[in-house]
């Protein structure tokens, strides 16, 4: 399955059935039905068995949900009322195009759903005062704007609970960068389709998760029903690398390879599988870089605490832009996530 | 007109203030079936004329009446390359800082061999997971943001020049009700309205040379509609802008609802043509709000008005939502409504017309 298909799926926290579908289908595919299961909070465990039965039990996790908005209520004037559904700064909403609902394919006789078109409008700059130009307008004062005329239509058209993803194609850019949303981390949905089929050493789960972008709740279960030995996350992180920003800020480079954190907020890095990764990396030659500081949280830390413990280790591709309607990644740091999540599971 | 249609070719055009040679282009051929003549200038406003189809009944010269809106857009431009490839944007128009993190634009690159090539940017925003309270609470400035081409320095600095134009991403969005939000609808959805007119004039018959003027460099002065207004010198204009029709947050006395045109008022807009104005609109149904201009309308109109030994002006009104930024929003019936209004206000002139004015 292609990256591209897979960004053009929508799927924000605690709605991600059209990713899950479509990747639940894919792993059949690959590994049989028996070898796939839907857990009850919804991730999709895909699980090999490894060539050495002595060999670590491993758990590779990435997560299928992505962050947007959910419509809460809406103005008499027929605005909707929004609050963001992961980390999102307000301030790249202003001025962007957004999907209302998702596209759904026809099945079993349902016709085929199309998402409504929404925008985020702001005053206009010639009617603000030098203090509004200043103030950051919050969630709550950004209205997702459909055409509707009034309350009733528009919350006919966009219920409350109804999803919204940002609306940017899938574009190839510049020298081998990708511009999408959703990056972050349908890259690691992606990755872990194409290890499906690699020899692994060990027995191995691959999990697709559900709910990383509201606190890593799909991660948990899936952690605990597997109790691995190992864990091993594969994530899009945020690259803070751009101008003149000051090296200490970067956290990481485009283009510079897979990182390997040895520390995240959400977990250490155990020492020996950090050791271990950066060894294997140099010795197939892979292009990979040490997270330069300690930011962002993710699933490493969720397998980490399960039962009674569990070693972990994060991989990543930069991501510049993350959480905002325009990700973008170098296409080359992807393949190196893959290259070395691969040499692990086969060493 | 197939109004959607033209919204979304219009919006894929790029014309800043000053370099319009894109967009007129376009609109030239826009105009061609409908006019008798179209040239574009040397400031590249498009000028269509369409010469009366019935005589004058004292046998007086066709009076010359001039219809404005303007093609151009605001914009900016690559004001510095940084060592990582990465650009700095300065502004050509007034662009509001706070729609550019995570936008889109076009770079207009002319340092390669091929002539100017478009590239696509990324304007970057810091990860809300790097973000302290402090810097939550301050809106990006210009001068903070990059555009992010995606290539190495050596690759940017063998393409990009500083002074490079770099326009806004916005494609024309269809929403409920017959609205669309796009970029650059301020004021090429104006355009559509002259095309409108002019489409519904080919069955109309009018006693005026009617002068369809796209014009260039509004958002920087009206520098385009002096020059057209001069060499047209006409007997009476008529301008169309986009307005503010009302949101959640703007001030009641400066704003008109979406649904229907509004017609300006106030010293610079000659009184009794405003009349006959509205006089069309009631004779054949169309709604028109009004609004107020106490000195200055910011449009075109104001240069047109004192253009050689003066013009007398009226000012048409399209509403819209969230103007200067990629989301200009408006209903498209009243792109329509505003073309029908001019169609009937030109095709009910009759002679006398200019007595009526001051008396």
């Amino acid at each position: 399955m292609e990256l591209k298909q897979l960004c053009e799926l929508q799927g924000i926290s605690g709605r991600e059935e059209l990713v899950r579908a479509a990747i639940y289908d894919e792993c059949v595919r690959i590994l049989g039905r028996e070898n796939v299961t839907i857990d009850r909070v919804g991730n999709v465990i895909a699980h090999k068995q490894g060539r050495d039965a002595d060999a670590p039990h491993v758990m590779v996790s990435a997560h299928m949900d992505e962050v947007g908005l959910m419509v809460i209520s809406a103005t008499d004037e027929g605005l909707l009322h929004v609050r963001p559904i992961g980390g999102i700064d307000p301030r790249v909403l202003v001025s962007k195009r957004v999907k209302v609902g998702y596209a759904v394919p026809e099945k079993d006789g349902k016709p085929a759903q199309e998402p409504l078109n929404g925008v985020i409008g702001a005053m206009a700059i010639h009617q603000q005062t030098a203090e509004d130009r200043k103030r950051v307008l919050p969630i709550d004062q950004l209205y997702v704007d459909i055409g509707a005329k009034d309350k009733d239509e528009a919350l006919e058209k966009a219920p409350a609970g109804t999803p919204i993803t940002f609306d940017t194609a899938f574009t190839p850019f510049g020298d081998g960068r990708i511009l999408a949303r959703a990056l972050d981390d349908r890259i690691g949905c992606y990755n872990m389709l194409r290890l499906l089929t690699c020899d692994v050493r060990g027995d191995t789960d691959f999990v697709f998760t559900c709910q990383e972008e509201v606190g890593c709740r799909g991660a948990a279960g899936a952690a605990f029903r597997l109790m691995p030995d190992v864990g091993i996350a594969l994530e899009g992180t945020t690259a803070n690398d751009m101008g003149d920003t000051p090296a200490v800020h970067h956290v990481c480079n485009v283009g510079q390879g897979t990182t390997v954190s040895f520390m995240d907020n959400a977990s250490i890095a155990n020492p020996e599988l950090f050791k271990d990764m950066l060894a294997l990396a140099e010795r197939e030659g892979i292009p990979h870089q040490v997270k330069m500081s300690v930011s962002g949280g993710n699933e490493g830390g969720t397998m980490q605490r399960t039962g009674a413990g569990v070693r972990t280790c994060v991989l990543s591709v930069p991501c510049r832009y993350i959480h905002s309607p325009s990700t973008v990644c170098a296409a080359s740091d992807i393949e190196a996530q893959f290259r070395l999540a691969k040499a692990f599971l086969e060493k | 007109m197939d109004i959607l249609n033209y919204l979304q070719g219009m919006a894929v055009q790029h014309g800043p203030s000053g370099h319009e040679a894109e967009v007129s282009g376009w609109l030239k051929a826009r105009f061609e079936p409908l006019c008798d003549s179209v040239t574009v200038d040397p400031l590249y406003n498009v000028i269509a004329l369409k010469k009366a189809t019935a005589p004058t009944k004292d046998g007086s010269p066709a009076p010359r009446v001039m219809l404005a809106a303007h093609q151009d857009e605001i914009a900016l431009m690559v004001a510095d390359i940084l060592p990582d490839g990465s650009l700095r944007m300065g502004q050509v128009g007034g662009v509001d800082p706070r729609i550019l993190p995570a936008s889109t634009v076009t770079v207009h690159a002319t340092g390669g061999r091929d002539g100017t090539v478009k590239l696509l940017g990324v304007v970057g925003s810091t990860p809300p997971h790097l973000l302290n309270a402090a810097d939550r609470e301050h809106n990006y400035k210009r001068e903070d943001l990059f555009v992010d081409l995606g290539m190495p320095v050596e690759k940017v600095r063998a393409q990009v020049r500083v002074g490079d134009l770099i326009t806004l991403n916005g494609p024309a969005t269809p929403l409920l009700n017959d609205r669309c939000a796009a970029k650059t609808m301020d004021d090429r959805a104006c355009v559509a309205c002259l095309l409108e007119a002019a489409e519904r004039l080919q069955k109309m018959s009018h006693i005026c040379d009617i002068y369809f003027v796209a014009t260039s460099q509004e958002e920087v002065g009206s520098k385009g509609a002096a020059v057209a207004a001069h060499a047209i010198d006409p007997d009476l204009a008529v301008a169309l802008d986009v307005t503010h029709a009302t949101i959640p947050q703007s001030r009641p006395d400066t704003t008109v609802p979406l649904d229907a045109p509004a017609a300006t008022y106030g010293p610079f807009v000659q009184h009794k043509l405003l009349e006959r104005l509205k006089k069309a609109a009631r004779d054949h149904g169309i709604k028109l709000n009004t609004e107020h201009a106490e000195r200055f309308t910011y449009t075109d109109l104001d240069n047109i008005q004192i253009a050689r030994e003066g013009v007398p002006c009226v000012l048409i009104d399209l509403p819209l939502k969230y103007m200067h930024t990629t989301v200009e929003l408006l209903d498209m019936n009243v792109i329509r409504e505003c073309g029908r209004l001019l169609a009937h206000f030109l095709g009910d002139l009759d002679e006398g017309w200019n007595e009526a004015l001051w008396s």
